[in-house]
């Protein structure tokens, strides 16, 4: 018999594949992607922290159950690469760690210092006392703002602003649809460390109200030195396939700045710096009686 | 600076394998291990696109790359290189295929 699977640590994988057109199912234990003529290609799913899985592709019960038992986040995706939907992990799979969060997210002293630590990893240290959240967020506007435009002139790209319309892919100017489907990489990346750490995505501090609204708040710590770069630098290029210059640009910018090693110790600063401690089992509370076999690997 | 550099060959000549077994640990039959230089790992690969005749082979090696390995192969084999959007995985072809191809 084989050990059982264990899930390997997110900074120890690939931060992700794309796959397309073909049966993704499971054949002598292996997660593998079977095209129309019968050709099988092996992908090694415990070891990437994300599957975007593109229009085209089917997926068996089987190759779900493994790979939510390896921990890998499904995440199928349309043109480009933008989300759709995602499977693979539950959320706040950690009691102890969702409890935290939303208390944090619950006390409004330690919200406003989760988000000011936000914006003070954003802005690289430098965040004025006293400044409420709204200024922070002009601030942060501001400079996004410019960095857009900096990184537009610098790279030879006619910026005329942020400005997309998902319902209408083809609409988009070419360098916002390079920064659209390069968030979309560092948003599935940030899905699959905020269910491997046993956070919910959905309860944010900067960002509220949406699903993926923490997902938002711990992709834009990264967003600016990562994804949004490597846009600019493909659209200033004029490459006759966008999407794939996109992807391994941003490949690239995962790999050089080591992210997948420094999203989760990243959640956990933020998070920290509510300065709450993480809630203890209460008293009289009952352990499983059945233990957990595979720990939450994060 | 050397990095890990693996070698197999399948269906090769036995001189082929003597002689890859001058720079590289012959760990099971066929397979070579050893540490190198890019510019040694290029002398190895040029050995054995001349020497393998029939036969196939593969080399992997560490690379600064997303995946942390790179890999080139030579001759027919079954298992083809698949490249997916900056990551290379390996399609398999099924067997009926792989007979039409030879006939």
């Amino acid at each position: 018999m084989l050990p059982p699977l264990r899930p390997l640590p997110i900074k120890e994988r690939l931060s992700m594949a794309f796959l397309e057109k073909g049966e993704l199912d499971v054949i002598d234990g292996a997660f593998v992607l079977v095209d129309v003529n019968g050709v099988r290609t092996q992908i090694p799913v415990g070891g990437v922290a994300c599957l975007m899985l593109e229009p085209g592709t089917r997926v068996s019960h089987a190759a779900v159950v493994l790979a939510a038992r390896v921990r890998c986040l499904l995440v199928w995706v349309g043109e480009a690469g933008v989300r759709l939907y995602s499977a693979g992990r539950p959320g706040g799979a950690r009691s102890d760690r969702l409890l935290y969060q939303a208390q944090l997210a619950l006390d409004e002293e330690a919200r406003q210092r989760v988000v000011e630590k936000m914006y003070e990893v954003r802005f690289d240290g430098e965040v004025p006392a006293g400044y409420s959240v709204n200024q922070l967020r002009g601030m942060e506007g501001a400079r996004v703002r410019r960095t857009y435009e900096n990184l537009a002139r610098r790279h030879g790209v006619r910026w005329k602003g942020r400005q997309y319309d998902a319902k209408a892919w083809g609409s988009g100017d070419v360098p916002n649809r390079c920064l659209s489907a390069a968030t979309a990489c560092l948003y599935g990346i940030c899905e699959a460390a905020v269910l491997a750490a046993g956070y919910s995505p959905a309860i944010g501090f900067i960002h509220t109200g949406k699903p993926l609204s923490f997902v938002y708040d711990i992709a834009d710590l990264f967003k600016f030195e990562t994804v949004v770069p490597a846009a600019f630098k493909i659209a200033g290029r004029h490459p006759l396939d966008p999407e794939r210059a996109v992807r391994l640009a941003c490949r690239d910018a995962f790999r050089s700045t080591r992210l997948l090693d420094r999203i989760i110790p990243t959640i956990d600063e933020v998070l920290d710096a509510g300065g709450l401690e993480m809630p203890a089992p209460p008293e009289g509370s009952l352990a499983p009686a059945i233990p957990e076999e595979d720990k939450w690997g994060p | 600076m050397g990095s890990l550099t693996v070698v197999a060959v399948e269906n090769v000549p036995p001189r082929l394998r003597g002689r890859l077994a001058l720079w590289l640990v012959e760990v099971r039959a066929g397979v070579y291990v050893g540490t190198y230089s890019v510019r040694v790992r290029e002398m190895i690969w040029d050995q054995v696109l001349a020497g393998m005749e029939d036969g196939n082979a593969v080399m992997i090696w560490q690379a600064r790359n997303d995946a942390g390995y790179d890999f080139v192969t030579a001759g027919t084999n079954r298992r083809i290189p698949k490249e997916m959007d900056g990551v290379t995985f390996v399609s398999f072809l099924p067997e009926v295929e792989a007979d039409d191809a030879q006939s």
